[in-house]
């Protein structure tokens, strides 16, 4: 039985990172990891490329070529099976449709999604309409998490986040905190994951090791194994792996939002 | 990644998907269909469907559905649908809209948890071929445990052949088609009467989709009529064999077979199902190359452009079909006489009877003459 996550947070909160380092130190573990990248800009697998870009699901598609497996599922670092949904420019289209029409296709083309240790969604920041739930709404995922760091507006958008999941009745397996050096930022995170009923999984402290390797398109995991940064993703990826508290979170009120996050 | 031959895009309007499942419901004598969109999709088809019998709602989704989701009024439609019409069978059918806004059909489902079997078809009218809502309208069915695996691969050979007929022949073959309404009627019939009285041998096929053979057959009928008292050879054929096909296609069968009969014609040869006019053509083209190939001419109604050319080529052919934009490919196979039924399908709609045709009434009213 593969396990089925994706990872929810604002945008620019560093989820591609982070699901991309899993990935790596997962794949380290010898876990059979799939990624699955649902962002239109479709970047999520990059750094397990080495910085190549994978043809999308969605460009083939508009090519109106015949897709099978191999054209949409790609071998990352250390066989990381990499897929990219893909989807419209900014501002043109529907990306959440064709977030909807990729996942249909996927299922039906590759066994990716079924034969593997660990499948990771990689979704878009904002989901701002039906299609950026599909995977969840057509019982691909089966466990979330979320990701922020101490800041008010990132708390927000992932108390948002928990919003929606207790609508979709979607069990969330931990908090995970990306570091923006904001003050006292672990007990807030850890505090906030207390109180919608779930946990602090990890504290990845700011290092601009993660910036440089995705540059020149690599995980730390690959780059820089031996660093600080390595140890922080691969002891995250072993709590995924093994860990399994999962509980649909009780969202805060904005009031209390607030309160939490002043220094 | 073999690229696939690039079809050419087609700009003349043609079938819909979502009218395509709709339909099949109505075959899978389904009682009420809830469409979830906007209120005015499929009307008209919803509207003639129910002269079939078959009850169309819609959950009216508007701009603030389309903004916020149309979950809630779906579920409360189905509550609605099952207090009011108390069905023993429903179908929740998708649109455009619904479709691209993500909505889920199947948690309303969940969330209702009617006693009776729901067929639900994600379904939109985006699709190249309209037989893709009838495919996913089957593949729910068999879901549901409504219809067997054998009869749902044994329509979708037959969809992936009326796909064929189509693209070869039909509404799909060409980039744009220009809407014809045929050859004059009284014209053809004086030509066709003229043959009939020089007592030369005819053929009289009838190979029609599914209820539109409620009024095709009656020009079959009134070719078989006026043959008889002019003393011209007739052999008959017809796509009306009662033994297979979806509940309604094999009730309106026998209705037509046995109606025929009645009328005084017999059908010498049947070709296959109400729902194998794709490749009951094929069937007849055989029989022909067996036994008729010398014959002088063919009256052919339904879907003519599904008959083979291989042995009807010197004949001289009268067809008969409903589609405006049929009758230039008709014409370019090497259909002399193509004529059109307009509107044929509303009125074959809510009968068990046959129903009287243009073409079969003018020539009954020539033949007095005769």
């Amino acid at each position: 039985m593969s396990k089925q996550i994706a990872i929810y947070g604002k945008g620019g909160i560093g989820k591609s990172s982070t699901a991309s380092n899993v990935a790596a130190a997962c794949a380290d573990e010898g876990y059979r990891v799939t990624i699955i990248g649902c962002d239109p800009k479709s970047d999520s697998s990059i750094t397990l490329l080495r910085g190549r870009r994978i043809p999308t699901i969605m460009d083939l598609m508009r090519q109106g070529v015949d897709i099978e497996e191999e054209d949409i599922v790609f071998d990352g670092y250390k066989g990381v099976k990499c897929v990219e949904i893909g989807g419209p420019e900014p501002g043109i289209g529907c990306a959440g449709r064709g977030i909807i029409v990729a996942i249909s296709l996927l299922k039906k083309t590759s066994k990716a999604i079924e034969d593997t240790d660990l499948v990771i969604y990689d979704v878009p920041g904002d989901i701002v309409c039906g299609g950026f739930v599909a995977p969840v709404k057509k019982g691909l995922v089966s466990e979330a998490y979320v990701l922020t760091s101490g800041e008010y507006m990132p708390l927000y958008a992932a108390n948002n986040i928990c919003k929606g999941l207790s609508r979709l009745e979607m069990p969330l397996n931990g908090v995970i905190c990306n570091s923006r050096g904001a003050p006292n930022e672990e007990n807030i995170v850890s505090e906030f994951a207390k109180e919608i009923g779930s946990q602090l999984l990890a504290f990845i402290p700011k290092d601009v090791l993660v910036q440089t390797c995705e540059r020149e398109g690599f995980s730390v995991i690959e780059k820089e194994p031996g660093s600080a940064i390595a140890a922080v993703y691969r002891k995250l990826a072993r709590s995924i792996m093994t860990k399994s508290d999962a509980r649909v979170p009780e969202p805060l009120d904005d009031a209390r939002l607030r309160e939490l996050t002043k220094i | 990644m073999p690229v696939k031959e690039k079809e050419p895009m087609i700009m003349h309007p043609r079938p819909s998907s979502i009218v395509a499942a709709l339909y099949t419901l109505r075959d899978l004598d389904t009682d009420v269909v809830i469409l979830h969109g906007p209120p005015g999709c499929c009307f008209k088809h919803a509207r003639l469907l129910e002269e079939d019998g078959m009850r169309v709602v819609t959950t009216s989704l508007d701009e603030s559905g389309f903004v916020f989701g149309g979950h809630d009024s779906l579920v409360e439609v189905l509550e609605k649908v099952i207090r009011r019409f108390n069905p023993k069978r429903i179908g929740i059918v998708g649109t455009c809209a619904s479709m691209i806004i993500g909505e889920e059909l199947h948690e309303a489902v969940m969330d209702v948890q009617p006693d009776v079997p729901v067929i639900e078809v994600e379904v939109h009218a985006g699709y190249r071929d309209n037989t893709k809502g009838v495919i996913i309208a089957l593949e729910s069915a068999l879901a549901a445990g409504i219809i067997s695996e054998a009869e749902f691969e044994r329509q979708k050979s037959l969809l992936k052949e009326a796909t064929m007929v189509e693209k070869r022949h039909g509404a799909a073959s060409k980039e744009y088609l220009e809407p014809n309404r045929g050859d004059l009627k009284f014209k053809v019939a004086g030509r066709l009467l003229e043959l009939m009285k020089q007592g030369k041998r005819g053929l009289n096929i009838l190979n029609a989709k599914k209820e539109t053979a409620f009024m095709f057959a009656d020009i079959n009928l009134a070719v078989n009529q006026i043959a008889e008292k002019l003393g011209s050879p007739i052999i008959n054929m017809a796509n009306l064999n009662e033994d297979v096909g979806l509940p309604k296609n094999r009730r309106n069968a026998r209705e037509i077979k046995e109606e025929l009969k009645n009328r005084g014609m017999d059908i010498h040869h049947i070709t296959g199902g109400l729902d194998e006019y794709p490749v009951a053509g094929n069937s007849a083209n055989q029989i022909i190359g067996e036994k008729y190939s010398d014959y002088d001419f063919a009256v052919i109604t339904g879907v003519p452009h599904a008959l083979p050319m291989d042995n009807i080529n010197n004949m001289e052919l009268f067809s008969i079909t409903n589609g405006p934009r049929q009758v230039i490919p008709l014409k370019e196979m090497g259909h002399r006489h193509v004529m059109v039924e307009i509107d044929l399908h509303p009125r074959t709609l809510g009968i068990n009877h046959i129903v009287e045709s243009e073409f079969g009434a003018t020539l009954r009213e020539m033949a007095k003459d005769v």
